[in-house]
């Protein structure tokens, strides 16, 4: 599967698949832990102002991490 | 005796199943293995006495972050005979992993699906049968917060132990099952034993959030709750404080002092003015940590803290803290003691330890009191509120300043995640709970620190000779000539040393030991103040002492929540050597100036 965007990139409401983690393995595991997991589906909810961090939500969790974390997931768009 | 380990995800409502298990009789210790104090409590279950141990919350049994190591350190150093496992029946997409995990251990665990109250209100149907089979393990729906389910639970526990045998993981915990390679197998047992709507309905906290963390409306909300938050605690506060030490100078008054003249005079100094002060210091912080942890509970367990976070981040993390640690360096502003223990939600210890080093710059009510007399001796009341206010600016720039040059010390290297919970309403039990808690533990370790630094300071001030206490031929005194070469550089007197050592303990008897040094009280001390010190060599000093440290109790918090003397010792020094540049730069540009 190719993956076309960035997690970090996405605008509010839109929805994508994740793809992959391109990071050190404790960050990776530790986003795996949080449900960020291959084939999950994800919406970006918000973005907070000033280079703040991301609100996502994975199936039943709404989580935040910080954009420096979310570039390193690598996500297919759903239309 | 038999051991039970409560495990799981933050957020899972973990420690209110703790609290309704175990009651308040809970302690905090050590244990083998592990750096980290937990959280035990020895109940009767059955016929026998069992220890409940409550875990820090994990994501992931092999994952890498503190906490993590810490449960793997706890399971492979200590045996126990039964694993709690708590989950949040709302999320089992994100949470069947870690039970599959545990699946694989040896050890035998219950699984208790908690907050099964708020998945039937999603609708959300799960079978319990299907994931017992799947699991191998037994697995109950509870809610810990309401209490459904929860005998049935306990009995269920019982059942567990009688035929458990305790079990020491080996060291090959690091074999089992990790997340990633086990989602395929999560999806698909979710599918199997989880019926959730088609579409789930918009929740409250949407709508909610919708308002509160709006791009433009969610910062002056943050920091208008902010304000009422620390508007309640220190106007409820004060007069609790208030009263706390009226009543100890009663008893002062009226039964110890009538005793002077029939006890030798070291020993009642040293049991009155030494050991009795010491615990009135103690004493004054009780009411302020209450106020202050049943705030934060309601902040906290409203779900409202991780919000906080996502407003404040942008900023913060600039400065290498999280925007959890914005909200404690605003409590520090009334008191850094609770604003230190505050910062245990944070789970990465590098992050813990900036922001623990941080906090003592925030400018409290103690150190407000100091300011507003030498403020108000020292200047015009039209000057006064400008340099009361310019020493708010200073403290922020102490804040940014040391946060900047030792972020890079202290980097996290754990990814800044943060689940963002629904909204709910704080159960009052709970709120109860954890102030009593926290004052618990801060009698408990930090006491006979305090107790033992007042009566440093009162042997320091009263021998050899004391006249008056901290003159100059007391140890105090000679310590405050000694350090001249140190201090006129900066405008600070030997006299004014003394009252630093003072200081040192807490600033609230930075007056009253001026006042015992100088006999002289109100206006005249004013008066004396204006005569014997510049404005240039009065700002200095209060830079000083807005810097330096900002009390004893402050110091032991720091040692008591660090587990380091060497990070608290760093602290000290870190403090004092801001206090001192701020101060030169500002003494001596002033002076060339002028």
């Amino acid at each position: 599967m190719d993956s076309v965007a960035i997690l970090s990139h996405l605008r509010p409401g839109d929805r994508v698949v994740i793809d992959d983690i391109q990071a050190d393995e404790s960050v990776r595991r530790r986003l795996h832990a949080m449900g960020l997991l291959r084939g999950r589906q994800a919406q970006l909810i918000r973005r907070a102002r000033f280079g703040g961090p991301l609100q996502v939500r994975v199936g039943s969790v709404d989580l935040i991490l910080r954009r420096r974390d979310a570039d390193s997931v690598h996500v297919t768009p759903l239309l | 005796m038999r051991r039970i380990a409560l495990v799981g995800m933050p957020n899972t409502g973990k420690s209110t199943f703790f609290n309704r298990l175990t009651g308040a009789a809970t302690r905090t210790g050590n244990w083998p293995g592990v750096t980290v104090d937990l959280r035990s409590a020895k109940i009767l279950l059955g016929a026998e006495m069992v220890e409940v141990v409550d875990l820090p919350g994990i994501y992931d049994l092999q994952g890498y972050s503190e906490d993590e190591h810490v449960v793997r350190d706890f399971l492979t150093h200590n045996a126990v005979d039964l694993v709690c496992l708590v989950l949040n029946a709302t999320q089992l997409d994100h949470q069947l992993g870690l039970a599959l995990q545990f699946s694989q251990l040896e050890v035998d665990s219950l699984i208790l699906l908690n907050m099964a109250d708020e998945a039937k209100q999603l609708g959300l149907h799960i079978d319990t049968d299907t994931l017992t089979k799947a699991l191998g393990r037994e697995v109950r729906l509870l809610s810990a917060r309401r209490g459904d389910g929860f005998r049935e639970t306990k009995a269920a526990i019982e059942h567990h132990l009688a035929s458990a045998t305790a079990v020491q993981i080996g060291a090959a915990v690091g074999e089992f099952g990790i997340i990633d390679a086990l989602s395929g197998e999560v999806q698909a047992l979710y599918e199997r034993s989880v019926q959730a709507p088609a579409i789930m309905t918009p929740r409250l906290t949407e709508r909610i959030d919708r308002v509160l963390l709006h791009p433009w409306l969610g910062l002056p909300l943050f920091f208008l709750f902010m304000f009422l938050v620390f508007q309640a605690i220190y106007a409820l506060g004060t007069p609790l404080q208030d009263g706390v030490a009226w009543a100890l100078d009663g008893f002062r008054q009226i039964v110890l002092e009538p005793l002077e003249p029939h006890v030798p005079h070291l020993v009642y100094g040293l049991l009155v003015d030494g050991i009795y002060d010491g615990v009135g210091t103690v004493a004054s912080f009780v009411p302020v940590i209450i106020l202050f942890f049943f705030m934060m509970s309601l902040v906290e367990d409203s779900g409202y803290l991780s919000r906080a976070a996502f407003l404040m981040d942008a900023l913060m993390a600039r400065l290498g803290l999280d925007g959890r640690g914005f909200v404690m360096l605003l409590m520090g502003f009334g008191c850094n003691v609770p604003a230190l223990m505050g910062t245990r939600v944070m789970r990465s210890r590098a992050l813990r330890l900036l922001t623990m080093l941080v906090i003592p710059f925030s400018l409290c009510s103690a150190r407000l009191q100091v300011f507003v007399f030498m403020t108000t001796a020292l200047f015009t009341p039209r000057q006064a509120p400008l340099v009361l206010f310019s020493l708010y600016v200073v403290s922020f720039l102490a804040v940014l300043l040391s946060a900047l040059l030792v972020k890079r010390r202290l980097v996290s290297h754990e990814p800044f995640v943060l689940e963002l919970p629904p909204y709910r309403l704080p159960q009052l039990r709970q709120v109860f709970y954890r102030g009593w808690h926290e004052v618990r533990h801060f009698l408990h370790r930090a006491s006979k620190f305090i107790i033992a630094g007042v009566v440093l300071v009162w042997l320091l001030t009263h021998y050899p000779v004391a006249n008056p206490p901290g003159g100059p031929d007391s140890f105090a005194g000679m310590l405050g000539q000694f350090l001249q070469p140190v201090l006129s550089p900066i405008g600070i007197s030997a006299q004014m040393a003394v009252v630093l050592v003072f200081g040192f303990v807490a600033k609230e008897i930075v007056l009253g030991s001026l006042v015992a040094m100088t006999g002289l009280q109100g206006a005249a001390l004013s008066g004396y103040l204006a005569g014997h010190m510049s404005w240039v060599e009065g700002y200095s000093l209060m830079l000083f002492i807005l810097l330096y440290t900002p009390c004893l109790s402050t110091v032991a918090t720091m040692r008591t929540e660090s587990h380091s003397l060497r990070y608290t010792a760093f602290s000290i020094v870190w403090a004092l050597t801001i206090a001192w540049v701020f101060s030169f730069v500002f003494y001596q540009g002033a002076s060339a100036l002028l």
